[in-house]
């Protein structure tokens, strides 16, 4: 929010020059954005803390000042022309919606000359972004300015005439007032000409025949004070928080009124702004006070905190005397109610909301004081080991193994968009949807990583002959549950890719990643294009190669090979057990054999054949090579295996392995098609 | 047979001698022609000849002729090296050209926000912290109303939320209310809800910004929460920890100052700056010449947030900071575009 210097400085007696300003503004209360130089004034853009709504005005940051500065808070200048409470005379305010205006206060300024601003409120008005209009309107924008409370003028002699019984037969005509909710499909045009469909929820202020103004947030063309106005209405009003807010937002229209009003007023601020609103209008367009109201049934008055002296040093690590916070506190206009032995009574004033409990005294003190004298002081804790996080843990841990294997870590978004939902046909029941993407884009949120995976390997396809990419991240589904109830679920996945029909390799990978997990017992079952990874017969995720429906449609010109785990039924099965397995002291020898078998033949059961036959010293069999074509006969493949014979407890002699190998090959010549190369 | 055999031993034999004994490269062709050429080559004469032979015979002379043959194609090549590195060099020794570029020797590469999470994660565990986490997905009462914020306050307006479409009507205050969480914060309220204090915590997660991006502006986020609740803990035991951090992460002696803030859950509330790592002060481009760099909000924990979470605000207190890891991993890299982290980018993400 922009600040005027000058105007600042009028307010606060030896205000240091801008910059020195804006740093104790820094320091103590909030941040300043921009210092520009306007003329012979400079604008400071002040970021005012959300939970200050005083602070939405020129008085409420010259306070900040003061204070920093050791200082009192300004004071309010009183009303010049009395007004009478509860009398209007020539007008009625009837407020409705007492929850939702707490406090109505109307002045009633008669023969008012509507003019051209001098160029000083001119400049300030510019300085503040916001537009000059004429005099009148001008003056209740400045001491909106000056005080954060919204005003509106209306121009009296439009608001329509009711006739009001006086005696039974006596009619007096008079203007009514009246603060409402809006009727479905009510209209408004506002001052600067825009129509507004108006909805329940909003609230107007109104005549007796249609709205006058968008309460709290902008005025209507009905009633707009211009150079013709000579009787104006001003208007210093209470609105509730949430009702102007929820207005604002559900007509898309945001006001310096609304924005202020958003933040919670004080409700006896109405008063002190209207009397500087009155003040200014008459001396910048004359007029005379003839009537005034002020609906205000339930006055909010100050109210009280105790603060425990010691509270404030054990806070915030530093000591300050009890003297010295008493003298920030008063300075913020709060006042000493009662002083205890360890504790303090204060009295706060109602402009400061945000005050309500005996920490927010403690912030206030330490503030002017200043947080740089706060000391750095090592905590006095007893000593306590890491209790280790699994999930974090084990998430390295698979990102380590996959990282030494080769692959790089991706991170993605966890979006998909509507177009991406369609090519890969998700569903959009079981699809987890944003009220409010930013794009169609990022409507959902991922059911599997993918989708986004996938769009690495475009991204990276030209560059790279090779990727081998993996993400370790959240998806989101929705599932039924037993009685009919949605539930999404938020789970994480491990899936990785590699460029090429590499199924085999691929394989090696995903065994490789569940042995250093601890993990034992993996078996693989067809599925689909590929398979199916189980652990201990349940399934745990799935490797294969990858639609080439969807990579053509995402232009995606090689082959890939993937993997997906559920990695939260990985982490289940995951351990960190690992035993030694004694060295056989006797030495290995190594035999090669080769076997012809029809093209069907599962390699796993010739590998299982050989073991059966082989026995214990069978060590290790290892598939070198697969081959077919050429000198191979039709509709068979050639495999061949280095296996190594060994035991424990022996050296086996040549003779003994030439008789297990005969074993092995006479075992595997008895399967119909099998043939043992020789 | 044995003839033949004996024949083909005493050509390898010869040859042998001949080609030890020379010591140019136009002798070299002249033993190769002898022994080798396709028409005269005695060696070729005995693979003619095999074609008389019959069965067995055939087989093993074949396989002779075949090894002679290998041995002398050897015997020259190795002696054809010897002489042209004598000829270069002199020294007979094989010449090693050192420039020659190293193998590019593929690795496989972790992200760098995971790297640096890592490193954030060991510093504060040094310090006693653990590490917490939580789900991405969180209700209107753990991200908000426990942490204090007022029904529908601009303060909430700080923390642009995506919010999960529901498929009932629900009203927009409502604490069931799903969205994606904007800020670590939430996780506080699990942590303390299921541990009573004393505790300390880090919570490293990945956060969601409703907002547009750009080079320093991301939608989807990182941030590391702390919270560490104890008997007696103060500003001056926040500075502390977060001082300590900041010398250990940046490896050199790091000054911060607090800057008056407003968090709902944090009472009283701090902006954290800490001065510029690049220019130590001075005021350069990357701290705005400020001198300092702005990095995290904090402040002591609200005593409604202890009491939402079960914990009695009486006995203990606690402070609370969360900061962008993005922006530390930008920091630490000199990383000029947010956006590169979630690109998927290779040429990138080998850097690290």
């Amino acid at each position: 929010m922009l600040f005027s210097y000058n105007w600042l400085k009028k307010y606060v007696k030896g205000l240091p020059d801008p910059q020195k300003t804006a740093d104790l503004l820094i320091k103590h209360s909030f941040e300043v954005e921009e210092i520009k130089k306007n003329g012979n004034d400079w604008v400071l853009d002040v970021k005012v803390l959300s939970n200050r709504a005083d602070c939405f005005s020129h008085l409420g940051i010259a306070g900040e000042l003061a204070v920093a500065l050791g200082k009192k808070l300004p004071a309010f200048v009183p009303l010049k022309a009395g007004l009478r409470r509860g009398k209007g005379g020539k007008f009625k305010v009837v407020v409705e919606e007492k929850n939702l205006c707490r406090r109505y206060t109307a002045i009633l300024l008669e023969n008012v000359k509507v003019g051209e601003s001098p160029i000083k409120i001119k400049e300030r008005l510019q300085f503040c972004g916001i537009n000059s209009i004429n005099s009148v309107v001008d003056a209740v924008n400045y001491v909106m300015l000056e005080t954060g409370q919204p005003l509106h003028v209306f121009d009296f002699d439009k608001v329509s005439d009711v006739n009001f019984k006086v005696q039974s037969s006596k009619f007096k005509v008079l203007k009514k007032i009246i603060v409402r909710r809006a009727k479905a499909n009510e209209k408004i045009t506002t001052l600067d000409d825009k129509e507004y469909k108006l909805n329940e929820s909003i609230l107007v202020i109104a005549d007796e025949e249609e709205p006058l103004a968008i309460a709290g947030i902008k005025g209507g063309k009905k009633a707009e004070v211009g150079s013709g106005s000579k009787n104006i209405l001003i208007e210093s009003a209470n609105f509730d928080r949430l009702a102007i807010r929820k207005g604002s937002r559900s007509l898309g229209l945001r006001t310096d009124a609304s924005l202020r009003f958003e933040h919670g007023l004080d409700p006896n601020l109405t008063m002190e702004a209207i009397g500087k609103a009155v003040n200014l209008i008459q001396d910048l367009a004359g007029g005379k006070v003839t009537g005034g109201i002020d609906f205000y049934p339930k006055p909010v008055n100050p109210w009280r905190i105790k603060l425990d002296i010691e509270k404030v040093g054990k806070i915030l690590g530093v000591e300050i005397t009890e003297e010295r916070i008493i003298k920030i506190l008063e300075n913020l206009n709060l006042a000493v109610v009662k002083k205890n032995k360890d504790s303090v009574l204060f009295k706060v004033p109602t402009f400061r909301q945000d005050l309500k409990i005996q920490e927010d005294l403690a912030e206030e003190a330490g503030r002017f004081y200043g947080f740089e004298k706060i000391s750095i002081q090592a905590p006095m804790v007893y000593l306590k080991p890491e209790e280790r996080n699994e999930n974090i843990f084990w998430e390295d841990r698979a990102k380590d193994i996959l990282k030494e294997i080769g692959f790089s870590e991706v991170f993605n978004y966890s979006f998909i968009s509507e177009d991406e939902k369609d090519l890969f046909g998700f569903n959009s029941a079981d699809l987890t949807e944003i009220e409010n993407p930013l794009s169609s884009e990022q409507k959902y949120l991922r059911p599997i990583l993918e989708v986004s995976l996938l769009k690495n390997i475009k991204t990276n396809q030209n560059n790279f002959d090779e990727i081998n990419i993996f993400e370790l991240g959240k998806v989101f589904r929705k599932i039924k549950t037993k009685n009919e109830k949605c539930k999404i679920t938020e789970e994480r996945i491990l899936t990785a890719m590699m460029t090429g029909e590499r199924f085999c390799e691929m394989k090696g990978v995903v065994n490789l990643l569940l042995k250093k997990l601890g993990i034992a017992g993996a078996s693989y079952e067809e599925f689909e294009n590929g398979a199916r990874i189980n652990v201990n017969q349940s399934a745990v995720g799935c490797l294969g190669g990858f639609l080439p429906r969807i990579l053509k449609a995402l232009k995606i010109s090689r082959p890939l090979t993937i993997f997906t785990l559920d990695f939260e039924a990985l982490q289940k099965l995951s351990s960190e057990e690992n035993n030694y397995c004694p060295i056989s002291r006797f030495p290995s020898a190594m035999r090669d054999l080769a076997v012809l078998v029809p093209v069907k033949t599962k390699i796993a059961e010739v590998i299982a054949k050989m073991k059966q036959f082989g026995g214990v010293v069978t060590k290790e069999i290892d598939l070198f090579d697969i081959f077919e074509g050429d000198n191979i006969s039709q509709g068979k493949k050639n495999l061949a295996f280095h296996i190594i014979y060994q035991s424990g407890d022996r050296t086996l002699s040549p003779e003994e392995i030439d008789e297990i190998h005969a074993k092995i090959v006479k075992g595997l010549e008895v399967e119909a098609g099998w043939e043992v190369r020789k | 047979m044995y003839n033949m055999i004996g024949k083909l031993e005493e050509i390898k034999k010869q040859a042998g001698e001949e080609i030890n004994s020379i010591g140019a490269i136009e002798e070299l062709k002249k033993i190769e022609k002898k022994y080798l050429d396709k028409k005269q080559g005695e060696l070729v004469q005995i693979f003619h000849s095999l074609k008389d032979l019959a069965g067995e015979e055939k087989i093993e002379v074949g396989k002779k002729a075949n090894e002679v043959r290998s041995f002398l194609i050897e015997a020259l090549k190795s002696k054809a090296v010897e002489i042209k590195a004598k000829e270069d060099g002199g020294s007979g020794e094989e010449w090693l050209d050192i420039t020659i570029p190293g193998k590019k020797i593929e690795i496989g590469h972790l992200h760098p926000i995971t790297l640096v999470r890592r490193e954030v994660e060991g510093i504060f565990k040094s310090m006693g912290f653990n590490v917490a986490d939580g789900p991405e997905i969180e209700t209107q009462w753990n991200n908000f109303d426990a942490l204090n914020f007022a029904k529908d306050h601009p303060a909430k307006d700080g923390w642009d939320t995506f919010w999960i479409k529901s498929d009932k009507a629900i009203d927009p205050d409502s604490p069931e209310r799903l969205l994606l969480r904007p800020h670590t914060s939430p996780v506080q309220i699990r942590y303390m809800k299921e541990h009573q204090p004393p505790l300390r915590i880090i919570i490293p997660g990945r956060v969601y910004r409703n907002e547009a991006t750009d080079a320093s502006h991301e939608f989807q986020l990182h941030q590391v929460e702390g919270l560490m609740v104890d008997k007696d803990i103060n500003v001056a035991n926040f500075k502390y920890v977060i001082l300590e951090f900041l010398k250990k992460f940046f490896k050199r002696e790091v000054k911060i100052r607090l800057r008056p803030s407003f968090f709902p859950f944090t009472e009283p509330s701090f902006e954290i700056d800490f001065s510029c790592i690049i220019c130590g002060g001075k005021g350069c481009r990357v701290c705005k010449q400020t001198g300092w760099i702005e990095m995290m909000g904090a402040g002591m924990v609200h005593p409604n947030v202890l009491k939402n979470a079960g914990v009695n605000s009486k006995l203990w207190t606690g402070f609370a900071f969360g900061f962008g890891l993005d922006r530390l991993v930008m920091m630490k890299y000199k990383i000029d575009d947010v956006r590169w982290f979630n690109s998927g980018d290779l040429r990138f993400l080998k850097q690290f």
